[in-house]
């Protein structure tokens, strides 16, 4: 049997969800059976190949035009996708900043810290990604199939979702397995 | 009332009528989930999380407000009736800040164990995100507007059980905010920061400041114990982490309070900012060296040794029962009570203050001192239409709830108004006792709840303290004094001018100004004994955590070994 091939990716992020899908230690290496990673922010190869793939994983909430354009892309690309961790399910920590005007949040961050050195100024390349004025979860820019809340997501949730959807079931979310915060 | 037959979920049962559909379910052992609803006040239906199927109605009902008829068929758990929770959990979620994740309710929430239970993995609809502002105006707790979900049970157990009001709402639907009087900021309202709102809050809208982030429900445990800061002696439940108290709360199952505390009892014990006392103290001129225990015990011991009979012992309420039986067997010499003695002949029970029709409050300031006895004197006004008398001038907390206030020179109005009542009480503190007195024995039908400060005074009285202390001359003046910080300026005094001072303490301050030696002493969470409130009724305290200062008897027993 082909093995299903799988992807991840991380938006406005703290990388915290991926630490927590590696902490799924042995399993993942059983995984490993019938998965074939292909694109993750820490294998060389970053974007899901224009082939497609079948699972699509996705952390972090959406904060700009880029993640945006990544989201999509995955979305376009995989035939599951999974939207994990509170950022991504309902816009988590991130979304503290909602509370406060874009530009008022660049201007603290950039000029007002006890940090910053004097005289800095909020970059304005065009290069660089454009802040939306709210953090949106994922399930605001794509359609998501399954959500995996948590902060991040506890390992045995992970590992209990992934084995499940490889062994062609309907991973349920109940009792220990689904945690906020 | 005639029982009326319900059948819920397909058990049959008879049911008082008058009940409620959730009150029915109980009975049947069929849980209903709740959310606004609380056992200590009447439920309004403000959540419809209870929502019921009620065969023959035409929409879903709240079971908590609905009341049961004969024949009445209802479903709790129907495909209908999950749906709609599960709707009416995702519309609480769309509004304000319902994150967990920086919540320091997550862990105890009632909104987050609903949405575990029915199985919120995402949040339905696009949310509005509204910034409302955070008043962080009270000493020591926050409201966090963005956390609230408009549950009232702030304002219903203010209004209900507090007796205060001062809570209420402001706007319409989702705009709707909780405010104090007027509007205007917490900590410049009536609110007396009773802290019962902060207990019964179901999300993170109200933030404890001192047990914020210490530990969640599942991280804790729960003594239940007794307050010892004032003679009603409430019950309380210490939330404990780790062997620490981070959180003390009303015990909703104890009299005489059920629940409620005062400003006092709920918080102070956790802002305590005196040094404490932990290893024995001797001075030495102004100054106090820490002494090794068999060099301060031996010292206590040589002076006791010497002073033969002529040594006072003087007990602050913190003093438990078997503690001063300790002393009695084993201390020669008087013994004093610290304060002023309380009253035992004719006394109301906070039952009785439950009952009253009116209430007649001598000298004394009840939003000041005996607080929880206050709150049964405003709830009678405000929910039963008790009245209240005020003897005495100046200012008064419970002036607001007063439908009279008169000198002390016109008992003989008060007097004619008591003879006319059914059921009055007349509630005193030592100022207030021989005006008091006077209502009474001239009133049959009066009652009379005397207050003297101190949490145990009544036990120790019977324990043999039942004089006040008035700076009698001894040798030796030993002031068993636990953590108290009620101490009049004239009890010091008259402690500097003894010849030898020993103070058994749980805090240095204010006793370095006036004792020789300080030796320590658990406080009440660290304790088990035994308290008797006003009302005469025996309360357990009961230990909380541990600590490896001595307990009092095995003070007093180190220093009879260095007597031998």
């Amino acid at each position: 049997m082909a093995k299903l091939t799988l992807c991840s990716d991380w938006l406005d992020v703290c990388s915290g969800c991926h630490m927590s899908l590696l902490d799924i230690d042995e399993v993942l290496v059983a995984l490993l059976d019938s998965v074939q990673l292909l694109s993750t922010p820490i294998t060389d190869l970053k974007h899901p190949p224009e082939e497609g793939a079948d699972i699509g994983i996705l952390t972090g909430a959406v904060s700009n035009d880029h993640q945006e354009a990544v989201a999509k892309r995955m979305r376009e690309r995989v035939k599951i996708l999974i939207s994990m961790g509170d950022c991504s399910v309902f816009g988590g920590i991130c979304a503290m900043r909602n509370f406060f005007d874009a530009e008022q949040v660049l201007q603290y961050a950039y000029t007002e810290t006890d940090s910053t050195a004097p005289g800095q100024q909020v970059p304005r390349s065009p290069e660089i990604a454009k802040l939306y004025p709210k953090v949106r979860p994922l399930r605001d820019v794509v359609k998501v199939d399954y959500y995996i809340p948590g902060c991040p997501p506890s390992a045995n949730t992970i590992a209990y979702v992934l084995t499940e959807l490889v062994a062609g079931r309907e991973p349920k979310w109940t009792d220990e397995l689904l945690r906020y915060g | 009332m005639p029982d009326v037959h319900v059948t819920i979920d397909g058990t049959e049962i008879a049911v008082p009528s008058g009940s409620t559909v959730l009150e029915a379910a109980r009975i049947a052992g069929i849980e209903v989930d709740t959310l606004c609803d609380h056992p200590a006040i009447e439920p309004i239906g403000a959540c419809r999380i209870c929502l019921v199927e009620v065969e023959k109605q035409r929409a879903l009902q709240p079971a908590c407000t609905f009341p049961v008829s004969d024949g009445m068929v209802v479903h709790t758990r129907s495909e209908k009736v999950v749906g709609a929770r599960k709707f009416v959990l995702q519309l609480l979620f769309s509004e304000r800040n319902h994150f967990c994740m920086f919540c320091q309710m997550s862990g105890s929430c009632e909104l987050q164990n609903l949405a575990y239970k029915y199985e919120l993995d995402h949040w339905q609809f696009n949310r509005p995100m509204p910034t409302y502002a955070v008043d962080a105006s009270r000493e020591y707790f926050v409201m966090d507007h963005n956390r609230c979900i408009l549950c009232r049970r702030c304002i219903r157990v203010c209004d209900e059980l507090v007796g205060n009001g001062t809570l209420g709402l402001k706007n319409r639907g989702a705009d709707a905010v909780i405010i104090a009087d007027l509007d205007v900021p917490f900590g410049e309202s009536s609110c007396i920061s009773c802290g019962t709102c902060l207990q019964v809050c179901p999300t993170g809208a109200l933030m404890d400041r001192a047990s914020a982030y210490m530990g969640a429900s599942d991280q804790v445990e729960r003594v239940k114990s007794r307050c010892m800061g004032c003679p009603v002696g409430c019950g309380t439940e210490l939330v404990v982490r780790d062997g620490q108290v981070i959180r003390v709360e009303g015990d909703w199952d104890a009299e005489p309070n059920k629940g409620l505390l005062c400003v006092v009892g709920r918080f102070d014990p956790q802002h305590e900012v005196r040094e404490r006392v932990r290893k024995p103290l001797v001075r030495q001129g102004d100054a106090w060296s820490i002494a090794d225990g068999e060099a301060a015990y031996g010292l206590v011991a040589e002076k006791v040794a010497a002073a033969g009979d002529s040594v006072a012992t003087v007990a602050s309420g913190f003093v438990t029962l078997e503690e001063a039986q300790a002393l009695g067997s084993a201390v020669r010499g008087r013994k004093f009570y610290m304060y002023d003695l309380p009253q035992t002949d004719r006394t109301a029970t906070m039952a009785d203050l439950d009952e009253a029709d009116l209430f007649i409050v001598t000298e004394m300031d009840l939003s000041l001192d005996f607080q929880v006895a206050g709150m049964a004197v405003k709830r009678g006004v405000r929910k039963r239409g008790a009245r209240l008398i005020l003897v005495g001038e100046g200012e008064n907390g419970l002036a607001d709830w007063a439908s009279m206030r008169v000198g002390r020179a016109d008992l003989a109005k008060v007097i004619a108004m008591a003879k006319s009542a059914e059921r009055p009480v007349v509630v005193s503190g030592p100022a207030g006792l021989a005006a008091a007195r006077e209502i009474v024995s001239a009133v049959p039908a009066a009652s009379l709840a005397s207050f003297a400060p101190g949490g145990n005074g009544r036990g120790l009285c019977d324990a043999g303290f039942g004089q006040t202390y008035a700076g009698d001359a001894a040798k030796v003046t030993v002031v068993v004094a636990g953590e108290t910080s009620q101490v009049e300026p004239g009890l010091l005094d008259a402690l500097k001018k003894q010849e030898f001072v020993v103070v058994v303490a749980s805090y240095r301050e204010p006793w370095d100004q006036v004792a020789d030696v300080i030796l320590p002493m658990p406080t009440a969470f660290e304790k088990s004994g035994t308290t008797v409130c006003a009302d005469g009724q025996a309360g357990q305290v009961v230990a909380a955590m541990s600590t490896r200062v001595p307990t009092l008897e095995a003070t007093i027993g180190m220093v009879a070994e260095a007597i031998r």
